[in-house]
């Protein structure tokens, strides 16, 4: 069943071709009905036992192994969910060309969050970049493809440091399949241990982006066109997390904590450079790459604080950044597609045209700045409660200037498209269609659920958390108390 | 005195032998069938009698299994792993046939045919060779047809290449030649198998070794002695650079394991080597930063195969078993995705033009979505990427260079493999880019749709050799 998850995306995107060129609706609505099918069968398929199939045997072991962690769950339904209502709204040129990219996309990622053997994490890890690649060749904008290069070429060099890194585990542990009671990390010496969360690291930290390593995203997210920008800005961005928290925090826990005082402070930097880029830039698409390079700074901070309270909060925030920033890229591209523009100098008034846009705006951007109620910040508090909690206070306090300063990039942002005076020279167009406002509504309720509600998805971490003895220094109450924080009873 | 002189070889010997003389007796069939048919049916009638005759011969090798056999006093191998040799240079020549409508005119068909196959019955003899004789034997078969096969067209670069190929070629036959000699001298055999003999390291036997290795390395086209493959691959006709692309190399690579595994016992083994790891190192870097301003496909791969031979030498380093045996994968991998790029290549094709030229990829993605898809898939496997051979082969070659102790090779190796991403990457570009509407070419129907079984056939292994859960030591038999 979770095979299905991954395959089937994956041989129909390839099938799609077989589709006539003319027969655009089917396909988007063949990629619709897949994403949401995997949406259900991920959500419902909750309880399924791992599946593994025989691989290599030599020079290590390595299976094609895949099942639910808890983090990869509700990763997995995130991405599943925004494929889909991405593709609802997707309406541009060579649809099912585009659609087919879309569904290989989709089962790359679920890939990489179900794998359960290092090998095969690897695999789906380099997988994921080649329909983003092809996309933004074949759609982008600009005429150089220096993007599409940027994109390849970063996460390219990243997914080779995890390809070696990843054979180094093999042939020293003599295994790869680790998640599935393979070889303990043990085995590995520590100067051995060390070169091989520094190949993961890296990955990660490209892929994440943790600066100094963002520099491709900002131009990825604007040059993607929306639907994808909203996948790959929500949830391919999350694979870097998901590495440091399941691999990092799982497996190579010791080199990950001398590496601790480094990330914190690159999270640190992340956090303000995002946030001070994010006031400044003129393109809205650019203006949400910059927040999430400032946002999952936060996150990294809770990932290198090892503390069970931010671990629930990191995951509450990768889900609920995921939410929100799928809503922004999609309203974003909705306001593209009406005026044939998105700089923010460009646009204004457009509220008072098309007022309900500007409110499936205002519900994204209130929860991205973190309003209390809303996803956001249910992640949010819990990260920062965490961080005082494993005594990073100074750290807790210099990141809540981003927290302030998210509340002025992302008003400003709204201001400027959708209040102020109207621009007159701006084409005129239909306020959101039914169709458009129903491929939002899945995402602003997930919005509202995940920050009145956000203990499901702690537990969660509470549980994962636990498999892997990162509660063996901390007091026996913990788990009591992330309950406390989180406001649910026991 | 004439009863020495008799040939004291059996029927288990001449069996040792019996697939390359098959590959080189049809050779002689096609000969004979240029002669006698008419001229419309010669061409199809040589690439038909090449192809059933390197299929026999594939069968008949195979019959080798498990029942290893040193033939000719020990000149000749059968069995162990040159049969793996021998099976790559067959499908390696098969798929070559394949491409074989574009070559040359169709008077001149039946002896190029012929040509390639006795090359590919040279380079038969190297993978079993196990003496200094037959090893150039086998070379030199191999390289004279190939010399003739490059000057087959009357096209500008075509004698040039005949020609560079040529002189620098003998010169590294010499050099591979001098060495020989100078080996012989120091331990007074031909056998390899008396190269770790007791007492024999010398200067001698190490300025031998050394001259040996630059002719092998040439033969392999390793940086520095690379120099002539660009050109070479660009100006021969596009079936004979697909040949010597793998066919050259199988061989060579067979006739390299041999000498590491018989020289490693020694205690200089590696200070003898270790210029080889490092030249191999050097030809990934080089050979995939070369490839990056390349427009012509030919010339790409050219650079290409360099750094792909590369990383196979790098697979050897160390001498372990388990190392030639992913070096020999890795073969396979690079074998059936490069040939597959030829073969989308020989698609493009038309008589007299062919599709080397990248600009003939330009939005291919919308022209013909399925062999746009074939060559991003091809394309993928020699830059590494998953879920291809190539993936899986350099997984395995970076897994047993750690496991070695030789890191900095395996480092080496991914430095080089991000290098090639825009290399190979430019292709796909081209062929997905929307902006290159202008310089679209209008469809061309091919030379003819047999290309299209090496397509299908390569795409199948690329992705089976990356997936399927099949060790390679499952396989491949033991260094004997």
């Amino acid at each position: 069943m979770i095979w299905a998850l991954v395959l089937v995306p994956l041989v129909a995107g390839l099938l799609l071709y077989a589709l006539p060129r003319s027969a655009e609706m089917t396909a988007k609505w063949l990629g619709v009905a897949i994403s949401f099918a995997a949406f259900a069968v991920a959500a419902f398929g909750h309880a399924a036992p791992d599946e593994t199939v025989r691989w290599l045997q030599r020079p290590f072991v390595a299976n094609f192994h895949v099942g639910w962690s808890g983090p990869g769950y509700w990763i997995v339904l995130l991405l599943t969910l925004t494929t889909g209502c991405a593709l609802m709204v997707a309406r541009l040129p060579r649809t099912r060309d585009f659609v087919a990219q879309m569904l290989v996309l989709l089962g790359a990622m679920t890939g990489v969050f179900v794998a359960r053997d290092l090998l095969l994490f690897a695999l789906f890890w380099d997988l994921m970049l080649i329909p983003v690649f092809i996309v933004l060749v074949a759609w982008s904008p600009a005429k150089s493809s220096a993007t599409a290069w940027k994109y390849l070429i970063y996460n390219l060099s990243g997914g080779l440091a995890l390809l070696l890194a990843t054979a180094a585990f093999g042939i020293l542990t003599g295994s790869t399949d680790v998640f599935g009671g393979g070889a303990p990390p043990g085995a590995l010496s520590n100067a051995a241990s060390f070169w091989i969360f520094a190949g993961f690291a890296i990955a990660f930290a490209i892929k994440t982006p943790v600066w100094p390593f963002h520099t491709w995203a900002p131009d990825t997210y604007a040059d993607l066109p929306a639907p994808m920008a909203a996948v790959v800005g929500a949830v391919q961005s999350k694979a870097g997390l998901y590495g440091f928290l399941v691999i990092g925090a799982g497996l190579l826990r010791g080199p990950m904590q001398q590496a601790a005082t480094l990330a914190v402070v690159l999270g640190l930097i992340s956090l303000l450079y995002g946030g001070f880029a994010a006031l400044a830039d003129d393109d809205p698409k650019r203006v949400v790459a910059y927040s999430s390079l400032s946002h999952l700074g936060l996150i990294v901070l809770a990932i290198f604080s090892f503390d069970p309270i931010a671990y629930g909060g990191a995951l509450v925030y990768i889900v609920a950044h995921g939410l929100f920033s799928a809503g922004l890229f999609m309203t974003i591209g909705e306001v593209e597609l009406r005026e044939d523009t998105r700089l923010i100098s460009r646009l204004g008034g457009l509220a008072a045209r098309n007022p309900r846009l500007a409110g499936g705006l205002t519900i994204v951007s209130l929860a991205a700045l973190g309003l209390p109620g809303l996803c956001g910040f249910a992640g949010e508090i819990l990260i920062l409660t965490g961080l005082y909690h494993a005594g990073l206070t100074w750290a807790a306090l210099i990141a809540l200037v981003p927290v302030v300063l998210a509340a002025a990039y992302m008003l400003r942002l709204f201001q400027g498209m959708m209040h102020g005076p109207e621009v007159d020279d701006l084409p005129e167009r239909e306020d959101m269609s039914p169709l458009e406002i129903l491929a939002l509504a899945p995402l602003v309720i997930a919005i509202v659920l995940l920050g009145v509600d956000p203990g499901p998805v702690t537990v969660q971490v509470s549980t994962f958390a636990e498999g892997f003895h990162l509660q063996a220094s901390a007091p026996p109450n913990e788990a009591a108390r992330t309950n406390l924080v989180v406001g649910r009873t026991p | 005195m004439t009863q020495q002189l008799l040939i004291p070889f059996g029927n288990a010997d001449w069996a040792a032998v019996a697939p390359l003389t098959i590959v080189a007796l049809s050779a002689l069939v096609v000969i004979l069938a240029d002669l006698t048919l008419p001229r419309a049916l010669r061409r199809p009638a040589g690439i038909g009698i090449g192809i059933a005759g390197l299929a026999v011969a594939g069968i008949v090798a195979f019959g080798g299994w498990g029942h290893p056999y040193s033939a000719f006093g020990g000149g000749f191998v059968r069995g162990g792993f040159a049969i793996v040799f021998e099976e790559i240079v067959v499908v390696a020549a098969i798929f070559s046939l394949l491409l074989g409508y574009t070559l040359g005119r169709d008077d001149q068909a039946g002896g190029a045919i012929a040509l390639m196959l006795w090359s590919a019955s040279g380079a038969m003899l190297m993978a079993g060779a196990s003496n200094l004789m037959t090893i150039f034997l086998g070379l030199e078969l191999l390289s004279l047809a190939l010399y003739c096969l490059c000057a087959v067209e009357p096209r500008a670069g075509g004698r040039e290449a005949a020609l560079k190929y040529l002189i620098l070629s003998s010169t590294a036959s010499a050099f591979l030649l001098f060495g020989l000699a100078l080996l012989f001298g120091a331990t007074g055999s031909v056998a390899l198998s008396a190269l770790a003999g007791p007492n024999i390291s010398s200067a001698l036997f190490d300025a031998g070794c050394g001259l040996f290795l630059v002719g092998l390395c040439f033969k392999l086209s390793l940086v520095p002695f690379h120099v002539w493959t660009p050109d070479v691959y660009e100006g021969a006709p596009l079936p004979v650079t697909a040949f010597m692309s793998v066919v050259t190399k199988a061989g060579t690579l067979a006739v390299l394991a041999r000498f590491a595994f018989a020289i490693a016992p020694l205690p200089e083994a590696q200070a003898l080597l270790t210029p080889l790891w490092i030249v191999a190192a050097i030809s990934m870097i080089v050979g995939n930063v070369a490839a990056l301003a390349q427009t012509d496909i030919k010339r790409l791969l050219a650079y290409s195969g360099i750094a792909q031979l590369g990383y196979i030498v790098a697979a050897l380093a160390g001498t372990s078993a388990q190392g030639l045996r992913y070096a020999i994968f890795y073969l396979g991998a690079y074998m059936f995705m490069n040939l597959g790029a030829f073969a989308v290549v020989g698609l493009l094709s038309r008589p007299g033009v062919e599709g080397s030229d990248l600009r003939s990829f330009a939005g291919l993605g919308y022209r013909r979505p399925l062999l746009a898809a074939a060559m991003t898939f091809f394309l993928l496997s020699l830059a590494g990427l998953p879920p291809t051979a190539g993936f899986t082969g350099k997984l395995l070659i970076l897994a047993i260079d750690v496991g070695s102790g030789y890191v900095w090779l395996a480092a080496l190796l991914v430095i080089g493999t991000a290098i090639s991403a825009y290399a190979y990457f430019k292709i796909v570009r081209t062929m997905y880019a929307r902006t290159t509407g202008a310089q679209i070419q209008r469809p061309l129907a091919p030379a003819s749709a047999l290309p299209w079984i090496g397509v299908a056939v390569c795409a199948i292994a690329t992705l089976i050799l990356g997936l399927y859960p099949l060790a390679p030591s499952d396989v491949l038999p033991l260094v004997k």
